[in-house]
């Protein structure tokens, strides 16, 4: 904007020195929207390390174990939906059959751990890894298709998955597969009482997801993605290697998810395919970035604020009367959210940051003309 | 042992001495927690069950001259007349979920005991949660048999197990070969899930064992729109016994397709599900007469056993429905639990499974076909004899067991 004003201004002064200086005004507006854009990261970065002490000191006052769980859950979600939006949301793949991932990650570190004793903390990266080379294979081909077409291949991959862990014997079929009961232990992630460790754990986790997405903002990936996201034609004609694009935040996102269900096996201590590869999951893996913000660094960690507290309550204080009233009152809330901030929760933060910018905007010409 | 489980067995030392040192009086109300599907696909089941309960509270806090434990007196005599309240909490038949329920049942409302949850994989984390808590877990209505295999101390299930259903019926035909009937051969013809292929690995192992020779064994998909060339096998082999795992619309396909193709099975036995539906008999009913069906619960053992007529109509005046497999069995279910917590005089977990390891309540001191209720080292009730029923006349009647039974078996249904 500033830069539309300069010819104007300049136009009074000496040709050659307007030039000089025109020039050495943009840089020295470039270097400052740099800057202002290095402190917005800042900030960013300052608020996340606030918030994970902040959550990471809030056993220390809830000591419920009903309330922790709300906690670890609510992390753990945020999480998974954070690694779902680096596919749906910064590169623009809606997927609803993330659920196949979970449940790779949930049913490789528990069969590798049941079977060959295998600590979960290996288990989970395998899994992790395993679950990218699938997304890999699967992107070969569907990536490919756009849009709805994409979609719906995803959730009926997912589905499949799905039947064929409940007709496969080894990994337990529909029966599923329970870790055995042991002593507390940090190595097997096991802990009969204690949500402590399970809330630092996903604590770590939502962290790293975060990060990562952090990170991503602002690398050459993530500005492929959003442009692959914004237009795939486009983008390519500028030289983004869409296909590449799309299988590496496919991977990324697939190998996150991953660790998300090794984490639930280990947390819950039984899996079975319904509840870690049903079309449900992919629905609530999603729903949380897509309520909070699709393709932003916080929506999907305030989508799971919202959701997961929201359901566990409703269901435990409502559901015990079979009447769906929690189901009512959680579909009301999301339809008021929906109807209310439909670019997501974060734009509730957005507005009122715009809202105190406005003055400093106004302000700011005056003193780029004044000196 | 370190310093969270010196902390922890602190606590808990310290709450017991709490509860019975300053409220020696005993607790005004004993809260027992259900966790049911109240919300989905099978909320209607857990409906039912609170319905259930609500008929079990009323025999066991009020006074009913019916032979049953608890009925006769007003709340927990051994517990000073304390009442009992029940807490329904919803799983949505999520496994993470019932265990979050039950851990919050346990550790928020306090309950002395947990009941539940029809889903056999939902029972598998509140059975879980319960050992880890060392709360005693009722489980009323789930039949998978790994559950009572997971060396758990606080378990236990007064009904019948899915290999137990399976044993009845060959029981039977044992029974029946006793008597003279030639029963060589079996035709097994089940859905593709879970309950199906469960069913149909425990019958061929036991067609084994006991020398039955399975001639044909047919596995399809409980949706497929038709079965022609399923039915179509199944006349060829014309076992002496048809025994399908189905159900409600496949049982039905199965009936009209065997009625277009003229197969008139010699006998057809049932593994429960789809031939224990209403919805079952109202089609097609008219077609199969005859057909024998395994059970947990008949209405007929009113007969012999007078309360149960009396506790269906205490059920019915509050669901409008008459009892049925579930719902029998969650009523028995929390009268068993709250004999058990009277015989403990306290509330405390560990107290209330020594009680319950020690029950033996006679069958006729149940509304169940059992033989008796006595719980095995794994929790398990090895006398919770199911039953068989035959179809005759457009209403069930008990043949199996002999204890339970009110009429002799027609044998074979077609000829």
């Amino acid at each position: 904007m500033a830069s539309q004003e300069l010819p104007g201004r300049d136009s009074s002064a000496v040709a050659p020195r307007a030039e000089a200086g025109g020039r050495e005004r943009e840089r020295i507006d470039h270097d400052a929207s740099l800057g202002s854009f290095a402190r917005r990261r800042h900030r960013k970065l300052a608020v996340a390390a606030l918030t994970t002490v902040a959550i990471a000191l809030l056993p220390l006052v809830i000591h419920d174990v009903y309330l922790q769980n709300i906690i670890v859950l609510t992390l753990m979600y945020a999480a998974l939906s954070q690694s779902w939006n680096i596919l749906g949301g910064y590169c623009g793949q809606i997927s609803l059959g993330h659920a196949i991932y979970f449940g790779i990650g949930a049913y490789v570190s528990t069969l590798l751990f049941v079977h060959a004793g295998l600590t979960p903390w290996l288990g989970m990266l395998i899994g992790g890894v395993f679950a990218a080379l699938v997304a890999l294979a699967l992107g070969y081909p569907f990536f490919r298709l756009r849009g709805h077409y994409f979609t719906i291949a995803t959730i009926v991959v997912a589905e499949t998955g799905l039947l064929l862990m409940l007709n496969w014997d080894f990994a337990g079929g529909a029966q599923g597969i329970q870790i055995p009961y042991g002593p507390d232990s940090w190595a097997h992630l096991q802990f009969a009482r204690d949500k402590l460790p399970y809330v630092y754990f996903a604590l770590g986790f939502a962290l790293l997801t975060w990060l990562v997405t952090f990170l991503i903002e602002d690398s050459r990936w993530g500005y492929w993605w959003r442009a692959v996201k914004d237009n795939a034609e486009a983008a390519e004609s500028l030289g983004v290697v869409v296909f590449r694009s799309k299988m590496a935040a496919a991977a990324l996102s697939a190998f996150f998810t991953a660790i998300g269900g090794s984490f639930y096996a280990a947390f819950v201590s039984y899996i079975d395919p319904d509840s870690v590869m049903g079309f449900q999951l992919s629905l609530l893996i999603a729903l949380p970035a897509v309520l909070g913000g699709i393709g932003t660094l916080w929506g999907p960690a305030l989508g799971a604020l919202v959701l997961i507290p929201l359901t566990e309550l409703t269901r435990s204080y409502f559901g015990g009367s079979g009447n769906g009233l929690d189901l009512i009152i959680y579909g009301v809330l999301i339809m008021v959210i929906a109807l209310a901030r439909p670019e997501g929760l974060t734009s509730l933060f957005g507005r009122t940051r715009k809202a105190r910018a406005t003055p400093q905007a106004r302000a700011n010409p005056e003193a780029r003309a004044n000196p | 042992m370190n310093r969270r489980e010196i902390i922890l067995g602190g606590a808990s030392t310290a709450a017991v001495l709490g509860t019975t040192g300053l409220h020696a009086q005993q607790p005004a109300e004993v809260l027992i927690g259900a966790v049911y599907q109240m919300s989905g696909a099978s909320a209607q089941v857990g409906v039912d069950a609170q319905h259930a309960f609500d008929t079990a509270l009323d025999v066991i806090n009020n006074v009913h001259d019916l032979d049953l434990p608890l009925a006769k007196t007003a709340g927990l005599p051994g517990l000073g007349g304390a009442k009992v309240r029940v807490i329904v909490a919803d799983h949505q038949g999520d496994p993470q979920k019932g265990r979050a329920e039950a851990e919050r049942l346990i550790t928020r409302e306090k309950v002395a005991a947990l009941i539940g949850s029809y889903q056999s994989a939902v029972a598998v984390t509140i059975s879980q949660t319960a050992e880890r808590y060392q709360v005693p877990f009722i489980s009323a209505d789930n039949s998978s048999p790994s559950l009572h295999r997971q060396g758990l101390k606080f378990y236990f299930r007064a009904g019948a197990h899915d290999e137990m259903f399976s044993k009845a019926m060959f029981d039977f035909f044992d029974a029946l070969r006793q008597k003279g009937h030639k029963i060589e051969t079996l035709a097994l013809f089940h859905e593709d899930t879970i309950f199906g292929t469960d069913s149909a690995n425990a019958q061929q192992k036991l067609a084994e064992e006991r020398g039955y020779k399975i001639v044909t064994n047919i596995k399809y998909r409980a949706n497929s729109p038709s079965l022609t060339a399923e039915v179509q096998q199944l006349k060829s082999a014309d076992a002496d016994v048809l025994m399908p795992s189905s159900y409600t619309t496949d049982g039905i396909l199965l009936v009209k397709t065997m009625g277009e193709l003229g197969y008139r099975p010699k006998a057809m036995v049932a593994q429960d599900a789809g031939f224990s539906e209403k919805a079952l008999y109202d089609a097609v009913g008219d077609k199969i007469e005859g057909v024998i069906s395994r059970a947990s619960f008949s209405l007929d053992l009113a007969a012999k056993r007078p309360s149960v007529g009396k506790i269906n109509e205490l059920f019915k005046a509050r669901s409008g429905k008459d009892l049925n497999d579930l719902t029998s069995r969650e009523f028995m279910g929390l009268l068993i639990l709250a004999d058990g917590i009277d015989r403990a005089k306290s509330t405390d977990g560990e107290k209330i499974r020594e009680a319950l390891a020690a029950t033996d309540i006679p069958g006729e001191r149940t509304i169940m076909p059992w033989k008796r209720v006595k719980f095995g080292p794994d929790g398990q009730n090895l006398d919770a004899d199911p039953v068989l029923l035959q179809w005759v006349g457009g209403k069930f009647v008990t043949i199996f067991p002999q204890s339970a039974a009110i009429a002799e078996a027609k044998w074979p249904m077609n000829t």
